[in-house]
Order: structure tokens, then C-alpha cells, then sequence
């Protein structure tokens, strides 16, 4: 009986610790990233979260937001560096261009959603969504997180 | 033991990049001795659906070709349109075009100036010029309703009017902006570090710049005194006073120079505009509501305008249809970026993000 | 002096001016001599039953400018003897439009990746047939038309 309360302890210190320190990873492909570097500067603080540096490499990151469209050409990269990061990972896809396709949905060099290449946890629309949305959408993912609701 | 060539790729992601740029870099040692760049990772298309919808419609895919800088974008196309179809614009509304577009002239070197030093490794510069900026987007935000992508230039005019309070934040934005911009600049200028890396890197001579097309501040920088404002006026810059600042090493340091005192240049125009704004229309009544109207044209047009990268124009072909028969956009950082192979070469590989963050390449316009 | 075909303007008052395929080369090397030296950029427009190329020139001396254009079925000579900048304009005219350039050093694509099928800006370009993209081992890009095979 003692045995599983001290494992049921640490498993929720686990999910609550791993949901409030997410550590994104830089990969910024078109305009929303502009709007992901303004929720980085000093006016929508993105660091009070947990989120505090972004980091460059794959190797060293839980969470990754694709900020663009997602064109043909760049798509097996996507898939590449998805598949460098190490579990437990995380995708948000930022704007109208990752999600669905974005006004560029009838061309013929353009990937309809980031769902295609990657499995994602929230969804966030907007064309660019403000700064507040973004923040909004990582609250969603940490209240899912410990929860226990999210897909690897 | 013989040298051996060694080549390292900077792929399409990388930190130190603006955008999605790859690098095939050939090294000898620590020389480059040749870099050839890839692109095509954000090819979305923008030509071929701009004709297959209306006149109006194609103005959402020329925001998002320089995505920093919008209004510029908006300001080209709509100003080939208006002199394919003979559109006459109210002078209010040419005053507040200008206006607009020179704000966000400032906005754009502002996110270069943060990111510029990002990849140098300060991270105090990103901060200070991403908070002063917000000043500007908040100035957009009551003006069109929207931070980065606006929709704001229409055919006849401009969507909405001027308010009193967005002036009184553009008075009081003015007040302490040269101020903050000496701080900013001081944090690059009083750094050893930096000034030692970015002398003597990254040259470019006259006749490279003639022969590759280059213009805008990296033209202006090698020498050069060329400014579409000024050698083919277009809106009202014929009845204000400013200057067109010039350098003459062509390194990085004289483009840093260079886009420095642009900055103050905008800021003297816009406050010199704000108060000659004549009262009246804002938008062409006979075209209130531009996207329902079945606009029909014929001819070519070509308006060149400056954009803070270089020259921007639209060259439209119509054939007697409402929808164009070819959109044609001269994006500035295309020729500019073609020239890395004679800028990088001979160089150590610990200048390449220096020479190529002196570029200032926006993705969404190389590749359309 | 090369005899030009026809002239006509836009309608801000840029001058047009036609010029026969094998006039073109020694006609844009007289332009350049007489103070055309920036060459702004190079396009293509299909026109169904032929392709036009357009280059437009400016003076960076007098401020004039000129748009030259000329007629072909497939091929055009490349000015990058004249200009270094043409490299990469020709290169993207070649990839969206088919139009090729003699002499050229390097005409390969560069906007869509290598082996796709096809010149999209042509007005007969079918849309509704997509084609996939994906990597290869040896890292080069590997297009085909089975939607399993790629993104």
C-alpha cells in the first residue's frame, strides 16, 4: 500500500515537472515567427513559464513549434529533426499555414498542415495569432501534460 | 600530406540564420574557399495564385512576401494597379501611406538591429529593440486593427482613417526615440569585440554591386548614393527634407552605419508628415467597395519604390480580364543574396554569420 | 546600331522596346556601353502559342530606365558575360517557365526541388496532379507522383 502512493507521488512530481519546464526549440520558418521572437522579448515575458532558454539543438529540446508553412521541399527535414529529439516531446503548430495550409492551401508546393509530417498536441490558429494566443496554447499543452493527456 | 577540401553544410535550420538558408560551405583549414547557397524551402507559390484571383485579392500575398516590413509590400502593388486602371487617390490618403510606410521602414531595421546582435552573441540588443518596437506595432495595432500583417492599402485609398489618439501615441513615440536609439547604438559601437569582427568583413566593391544588381543599403554602403525616393520621387517625398546617408568601405560595419542613421531619417520624415496632413477623403468614393467591383485593365505597369531592402516593384500585365494575366514581383533580397559567393570567399568561416546577417534576408521574398 | 522591332511604353512611361532572338545578345552589349549598367531582373510571360523574355535595365547615371523585350519558342543566349547577376534570374526561368539559356553555367533548378515534373507559371500546368517529396539516402531530394512515397 505504501508502495503505491510513494510511486503515484513521484509520477505526478514528474508530469508536473516536465510540463512546467518545457524547453522549445528554435525553428522559426516564416511570419508567425516573428510573433513567436515578440513572446520572447521583454513585453510578453514567454520566460515566467518555464520556457526559459531556446535552445539550438534537436538533442537538447522537449518542445518543438512549427511557426509557417510547411512546403515540400522542407517537409523531410521536419521529419529529420522531429526524429532527433528525444521522449517526452511536444509539437505546437503555430498559425493558419501549419495547421491547415494557411491562404496557400491550392498551391502546388505547399504541405496542407504540420499534421501530415508530425504528430501534434495543440493546434493554434490566427494569421499571425497574437502573442497572448501563443501563451494561451502553452498553458493548454502544461495543464495537458499533468493531466496525462498528451500522444508521443 | 596533402590539404583536403572539406564540406560542411549550414543546413536549412541552424540558429544563426534569418530564415531558411542553406549553405554548401567548401574549407580549406579554416578559408572558405567557396560557399554556394541553396534556397527554395519556403517556395509558397505567390506568383501563380495572385493570377488565378482578382486585382484586389492578390494584396494577402504581397504581406507576406516581406513579412517585416508589410506596408511596403502593400505599397508597391497597389500602386501599379492604381496606374494600370488610371485610379485617382485622395491626397489624405497619400500622406498617410507615406506615414505608415516609413514607420514600418523603422520597425524592419529594428527586428535586423535585434537579431544582428543576436547572432553576434549579445543578447541585450534583442531585447532593448523588440521592446521598441512594440511601441511602433502598438501605433499599427489602433491605426488598422493588426500587429504584423495589415491588409491596410486598398485600390482608392487606405481601409481606415487616421484617429486623434493614434497620433498623440506617434507624438509621444517621437519624443523618446532618438534618445533610445543613441542607447542601442552604443551598446554596438562602445564593444571592441565587435567592431574588431565586423571591420574589413564582408567586402563589396562598386562594380561587384553594379554587376550583381544589389541595391538599398547594401548599395549605399559600398560607395554609391542611389535612393529611389530620391532619383524617381514617387507619393510626396519631393516636398520633405531628408538626407540619403552613404558610406564608402562596403564592409559590415558601414552597413550597420548606414541602417543606423536610415533610422533616423524615417523618424525626422514621419515627424515632419504628421502634422501636414490635410483634411478630407481617405479613400476614392467611386471605388468604396473594391473587392465586389469587377476592376477591368489592359497594359503593363512597372512603379518602383524603396523598401528597406532594396527596390521593389510589381510588374503587371493585364489583358481586358479582371484578373491579371501575369504578376511579376522584383524582390530587393533575391539579387542581394546572390551575391555570398564573391563576399565570403577568402574569408575565415567564423565571419560567415556576419557577412550573411549584413545581408538581411526576409525568406518569404527570396522564395515567394 | 541594331534595328529594333517596335516600341510601346507602360503606362507610367517606361519605354518598351521588341527585339528579334538573334539580335539580342549584341543588342543588350551596345545598351551596356552606352550606360545601362544594372540589370534589375530577368522574366518570362507564356503566352500560349510562345514565350516572351523581359529584361529590365537601368542607367545608374541618368536614372533611365528601359524594359527589352524579345520572342522564342524555347531557347534564348545568357547574358551572364555581361551581367553576374543573371546567374540566378536565368535559373529561376528555367525552373518555373521551361525557358532555356545557351551557355549558361549551371541551369538547374533552384526554387522546386531536383526532379520535379514540369514548369508550373505555364498556363497548361496541370494543378490537380500533385506531385510528393521526399529524402533520399545520399540526402538529395526524390519527387514522384504516389502520394505513400513522400510529403
Amino acid at each position: 500500500m505504501s508502495d503505491s502512493i510513494l510511486v503515484t507521488s513521484i509520477d505526478e512530481a514528474m508530469k508536473w515537472g516536465t510540463g512546467k519546464s518545457l524547453w522549445p526549440f528554435t525553428f522559426g520558418l516564416a511570419c508567425c515567427a516573428i510573433e513567436m521572437m515578440s513572446t520572447m522579448g521583454s513585453d510578453y515575458d514567454w520566460a515566467r513559464f518555464g520556457s526559459d532558454v531556446f535552445r539550438d539543438s534537436p538533442r537538447h529540446s522537449d518542445l518543438m513549434i512549427v511557426s509557417g508553412t510547411v512546403t515540400k521541399k522542407m517537409a523531410p527535414r521536419i521529419r529529420r529533426l522531429y526524429d532527433q529529439m528525444a521522449f517526452p516531446k511536444f509539437v505546437i503548430s503555430m498559425g493558419a499555414c501549419a495547421s491547415a495550409g494557411g491562404p496557400y492551401v491550392r498551391g502546388y508546393s505547399v504541405v496542407d498542415g504540420v499534421d501530415q509530417v508530425v504528430p501534434v498536441d495543440v493546434y493554434l490558429y490566427g494569421c499571425p495569432p497574437r502573442p497572448e494566443a501563443l501563451i494561451q496554447a502553452l498553458k493548454l499543452l502544461q495543464d495537458r501534460i499533468v493531466a496525462g493527456k498528451v500522444k508521443h | 600530406m596533402e590539404d583536403k577540401i572539406v564540406e560542411v553544410n549550414f543546413g536549412p535550420q541552424h540558429p544563426s540564420t534569418h530564415g531558411v538558408l542553406r549553405i554548401k560551405v567548401k574549407l580549406d583549414g579554416e578559408i572558405i574557399v567557396d560557399a554556394q547557397p541553396v534556397i527554395g524551402y519556403l517556395h509558397r507559390n505567390a506568383e501563380k495564385l495572385s493570377e488565378m484571383g482578382g486585382y484586389p485579392k492578390g494584396m494577402i500575398y504581397m504581406d507576406r512576401l516581406d513579412y517585416v516590413a508589410a506596408l511596403n509590400m502593400e505599397l508597391g502593388y497597389v500602386m501599379s494597379v492604381e496606374q494600370l486602371m488610371d485610379v485617382q487617390v485622395p491626397e489624405r490618403a497619400l500622406w498617410i501611406r507615406m506615414m505608415m510606410v516609413e514607420l514600418n521602414r523603422i520597425a524592419s531595421h529594428l527586428i535586423w538591429l535585434g537579431t544582428h546582435g543576436l547572432d553576434m552573441g549579445m543578447l541585450t540588443p534583442f531585447f532593448y529593440c523588440f521592446s521598441e518596437r512594440e511601441k511602433i506595432l502598438r501605433i499599427f495595432d489602433e491605426i488598422t486593427g493588426s500587429r504584423l500583417l495589415y491588409n491596410y492599402f486598398a485600390v482608392g485609398g487606405v481601409y481606415s482613417d487616421i484617429t486623434p489618439k493614434s497620433v498623440e501615441m506617434i507624438k509621444e513615440w517621437y519624443g523618446n526615440f532618438y534618445k533610445r536609439l543613441e542607447e542601442i547604438q552604443s551598446i554596438f559601437a562602445k564593444s571592441y569585440i565587435y567592431v574588431q569582427r565586423t571591420k574589413n568583413v564582408g567586402k563589396l566593391s562598386a562594380e561587384d554591386v553594379l554587376s550583381y544588381g544589389i541595391t538599398g543599403p547594401m548599395q549605399r554602403a559600398s560607395g554609391m548614393k542611389r535612393d529611389v525616393r530620391k532619383d524617381n520621387p514617387y507619393l510626396f517625398y519631393d516636398k520633405i527634407n531628408f538626407d540619403v546617408p552613404t558610406r564608402g568601405e562596403g564592409d559590415v560595419y558601414a552597413r550597420f552605419l548606414v541602417r543606423i542613421e536610415e533610422m533616423r531619417q524615417s523618424a525626422s520624415i514621419v515627424n515632419q508628415v504628421v502634422g501636414k496632413i490635410p483634411q478630407g477623403d481617405f479613400y476614392n468614393k467611386k471605388y468604396s467597395k473594391p473587392m465586389l467591383v469587377r476592376l477591368k485593365a489592359t497594359g503593363e505597369s512597372y512603379v518602383p519604390t524603396e523598401s528597406p531592402k532594396g527596390e521593389f516593384g510589381v510588374h503587371l500585365i493585364g489583358d481586358g480580364s479582371s484578373i491579371p494575366y501575369r504578376v511579376r514581383i522584383r524582390s530587393p533580397s533575391f539579387a542581394n543574396l546572390s551575391s555570398i559567393p564573391t563576399m565570403l570567399k577568402g574569408y575565415k568561416i567564423a565571419d560567415l554569420t556576419a557577412s550573411v546577417s549584413s545581408i538581411d534576408p526576409v525568406f518569404g521574398e527570396v522564395d515567394r | 546600331m541594331i534595328p529594333v522591332e517596335s516600341e510601346s511604353s507602360t503606362k507610367n512611361g517606361i519605354k518598351i522596346v521588341y527585339v528579334a532572338k538573334e539580335n539580342l545578345l549584341a543588342f543588350l552589349t551596345e545598351k551596356k556601353e552606352q550606360g545601362f549598367d544594372t540589370l534589375l531582373m530577368i522574366t518570362g510571360v507564356d503566352y500560349r502559342d510562345h514565350l516572351e523574355v523581359l529584361y529590365h535595365l537601368l542607367s545608374s547615371k541618368t536614372n533611365e530606365r528601359l524594359i527589352v523585350k524579345t520572342k522564342t519558342n524555347e531557347e534564348v543566349e545568357s547574358v551572364t558575360s555581361l551581367w553576374k547577376g543573371a546567374n540566378w534570374h536565368e535559373r529561376e526561368a528555367w525552373d518555373l517557365l521551361g525557358i532555356k539559356f545557351l551557355n549558361h553555367p549551371n541551369l538547374t533548378r533552384i526554387l522546386l526541388p531536383e526532379g520535379w515534373v514540369g514548369h508550373p507559371l505555364r498556363k497548361d500546368y496541370p494543378m490537380d496532379k500533385k506531385q510528393y517529396v521526399n529524402l533520399a539516402d545520399d540526402g538529395k531530394d526524390r519527387v514522384s507522383f504516389e502520394k505513400s512515397e513522400g510529403y
